[in-house]
């Protein structure tokens, strides 16, 4: 029996319209802005000057933390300015601002399309190439990739899970890289498996991507023959449900196992990396290629087939760049996500610029996201069934709603994920995510004042 | 350019709403309503008007005018109640029972608890057991009635577990198990036929409606605890599949048990109840002075869901 996470989950459709579209080459902006907060950690610290001349792949920000990533020019240009600008929602964020001219390399990145196949051995050398070339996670929290591939001292990995379920609707970048780049991702793969000390290596791949899991599978075969860092790696098939891709849930999946409450993967030995992340260590390692490209999608039901993309775009590039080239905002559309639609965020700001986790521009319509007004619980039980670590979210919502703080941790409120499963399957519209997303900050905060005292 | 929408994730919302889900457990209530009608004929459509109107029309009233608030009707859960109701009622009652059976089950047991998802038992069966307690004769006053087909004779006049509590097991050795599972068997309106009842709960199940936990442990209970005792003296207590059969086991288990509202949470805490409500009907009916105690059992068990949930919890992710 194919496998798959053991609590909760919900099945929503899964609406791949935009499955059968190859990635295109988005093109190039006059202007460009990069923001310097595109990981998770404190953002990175500009080290160009207004007026400086960068090459495309050139250091343009620096890590400010031991969580933090070095940020990279996507374009060769002049820097116009260097200051705060709103991201997607609103908040301002300090971006650096390129005017594009024509496109140059900076020194030492390969941009050939040849594969390199052969794995350094020095694992020091290879950190450091997934550090300096800014590569973080792709599968949505973008944490900074090397700190995730270097254990803390006493921790060893046992398996290392790339995440190819992507289990958010409509989203298909990781499946159109899993079709069109298999062979990268497998090499990204074999990186990490070396880095890590050689753990059990698996590909989770969802069933309802038949194509992707075989374009894998033969990626694997013919890599596994010319080397052996290849052999052994495993592509798995997973039945799919919603969210197979998050973390916990990938791991419970894969490897039965279960991290601790406030614990982190590796307490169980495991090291979870995305296919793009993969991609992405790939072409740092052997290419010496900053993370300075993503794939997104393009898509929504409101959205012609014709429309529908798939594209591989500069990071920096602003969104309404991108709905102006693909032929502007459908006229029925009221939301546009970045993201999927379980977990994206809804764009209030369309001049926002795409940074190196932007994985969709997605349209909705009134229809599929306007809420319906909310009414009384009737206790139907469907968030609890639907919770993927367990929780009560109709319990959870009425303690958030009374104020209990000491109630809600006893309930495990610190555990949510923020899949949205519940609010999804409620019959009676009862915003319980919303609720319990605020009430949870409450009590995180509460819980990190705790241990500092002591 | 358009206006933009922003709101949190998630930005999908299933497609089933609390009306749907009502409208679903009416739907799925049909086959048995219409093995009813077929049955008890003018009757059972006047008790089914009297109960469903007067359900619709005092949840109105008592949202409307006494609390003052936006009407709840529109979510299907009172045409629920009004049709649970009638069907768990003789089809000899007069209109006026009926009626109060649903003041009481909407005024009381409903409304007075904030409405709908805020009940502690179960409405239609805080009807029916006033009316019980209240008038015990024309509670058990089982006909004969004339239906639209067969002649009035068919439908014997008592229950079989009403047979059975007079003169045992003997007494209802001639029944056909047959008879009970297509239509031919004394009782309420919704104690007539099995297969309707059966049909009705693969539909809540296919619908996703209900999970069959619940309904499966109360089955199973009442069968392994009167198989267990019909083993030990079959000439005292009666057999497994009678026990099944009869009485308002299927219309409970199916529909009143499996009330979202006064059910438990979590699956285990589910399967508690089940086992719980199976144990007390069966021994009401072997050792009470009832024949049936199917509405009592699921009433009593609806005292313990708010301890049934906080002792019986899904497991946590990593914990």
């Amino acid at each position: 029996m194919k496998k798959t996470f053991s609590i909760g989950g919900v099945h929503p459709n899964d609406s791949k319209i935009s499955a059968g579209c190859r990635i295109e080459m988005l093109p190039v902006p006059q202007t460009v802005y990069i923001s310097m907060a595109q990981h998770l950690g404190a953002p990175a610290t500009p080290v160009v000057s207004v007026g400086d001349r960068v090459k495309t792949g050139q250091v343009i920000g620096e890590p400010a933390g031991f969580i933090s990533a070095f940020v990279h020019s996507s374009v060769t240009g002049t820097v116009k300015s260097i200051g705060p600008r709103p991201d997607l929602a609103g908040n301002k964020v300090t971006h650096v601002e390129i005017a594009v001219e024509e496109d140059e390399w900076a020194e030492g990145i390969d941009t050939s399309e040849t594969v390199v196949r052969e794995i350094p051995r020095d694992n020091a050398f290879i950190l450091d190439r997934i550090k300096s070339n800014g590569v973080v996670g792709l599968g949505g929290a973008t944490f900074p990739t090397h700190v995730k591939l270097s254990p803390p001292p006493g921790k060893k990995a046992e398996i290392l899970i790339i995440n190819g379920a992507e289990c958010e609707p409509y989203l298909t970048s990781d499946y159109r890289i899993m079709i069109e780049k298999p062979e990268q991702i497998v090499i990204g793969a074999g990186i990490m498996k070396q880095v890590l000390g050689g753990p059990r290596t698996v590909i989770g791949i969802e069933d309802n991507k038949p194509e992707a899991i075989a374009s894998m599978q033969a990626a694997v075969e013919k890599l596994s023959v010319l080397s052996p860092s290849y052999s052994g790696i495993e592509v798995m098939v997973l039945k799919k449900k919603y969210p197979q891709g998050g973390e916990k849930q990938l791991i419970d999946a894969v490897a039965r196992r279960q991290v601790k409450s406030m614990g982190l993967p590796i307490d169980v030995g495991a090291v979870v990396q995305n296919v793009a992340t993969s991609m992405a260590v790939y072409d740092a390692v052997m290419k010496n290629r900053p993370l300075i490209t993503n794939t997104l999608t393009v898509t929504g039901d409101c959205l012609p087939a014709e429309r529908q993309k798939n594209l591989l775009f500069r990071i920096g590039v602003p969104f309404s760049f991108i709905i102006e080239q693909t032929g502007g905002m459908p006229e029925n559309a009221v939301k546009v996500i970045s993201g999927g639609p379980m977990m994206g965020k809804a764009i209030s700001n369309l001049d926002a610029t795409t940074v190196k986790g932007s994985s969709s521009v997605l349209y909705l319509t009134a229809a599929q996201t306007v809420r319906r007004p909310e009414s009384n619980c009737i206790r139907c039980a469907k968030c609890v069934e639907a919770c993927p670590m367990g929780l009560e979210p109709y319990l959870l919502n009425k303690l958030a709603r009374n104020g209990m703080m000491e109630e809600l941790e006893q309930n495990a409120i610190q555990d949510c994920i923020e899949c949205g499963c519940c609010l999804y399957s409620c019959p009676a519209n009862i915003p319980l995510l919303d609720v319990i997303r605020v009430a949870k900050g409450d009590v995180m905060r509460a819980i990190r004042a705790r241990s500092a005292k002591k | 350019m358009n206006r933009l929408l922003v709101s949190p994730a998630p930005h999908l919302h299933v497609r089933t709403s609390t009306a749907s889900l009502m409208r679903d457990v009416v739907i799925a209530l049909l086959p048995t309503v219409i093995v009813s009608i077929l049955f008890y004929g003018w009757r059972e459509i006047m008790i089914l008007a009297v109960s469903v109107v007067s359900c619709v029309l005092l949840e109105y009233l008592i949202t409307r005018f006494l609390l003052k608030r936006e009407s709840t009707v529109s979510d299907w859960s009172a045409v629920v109640t009004g049709v649970l109701l009638a069907l768990n009622l003789p089809a000899t009652s007069p209109w006026w029972m009926v009626l109060v059976g649903a003041i009481v089950a909407i005024g009381v047991a409903k409304m007075t608890f904030g409405g709908l998802g805020q009940n502690l038992f179960n409405p239609a069966l805080v009807g029916r057991v006033f009316l019980l307690i209240s008038f015990p004769v024309a509670m058990t006053n089982w006909g004969p009635v004339q239906g639209f087909v067969g002649n009035a004779d068919a439908v014997t006049g008592a229950t079989p577990l009403g047979l059975a509590k007079e003169g045992g097991v003997a007494a209802v050795s001639s029944l056909d198990y047959l008879d009970m599972l297509y239509m031919n068997i004394g009782g309420s309106a919704g104690e007539l036929s099995a297969i309707a009842i059966i049909i009705g709960f693969i539909y809540l199940l296919a619908r996703k409606v209900i999970r069959p936990h619940i309904t499966l442990s109360i089955w199973i209970t009442v069968f392994v605890f009167s198989g267990i005792m019909w083993l030990a003296d079959p000439s005292v207590y009666t057999d497994p599949v009678f026990n099944l059969l009869t009485g308002g086991i299927l219309l409970g288990s199916v529909f009143m048990a499996t009330d979202y509202v006064t059910s438990p949470m979590s699956t285990a805490g589910g399967i508690v109840f089940g086992i719980g409500i199976g144990l007390i009907t069966m021994l009401i009916r072997y050792f009470g002075s009832y024949p049936e105690g199917v509405s009592f059992a699921i009433l009593i068990m609806n005292s313990t869901v708010p301890l049934i949930n906080k002792a019986f919890r899904n497991k946590k992710y990593g914990r």
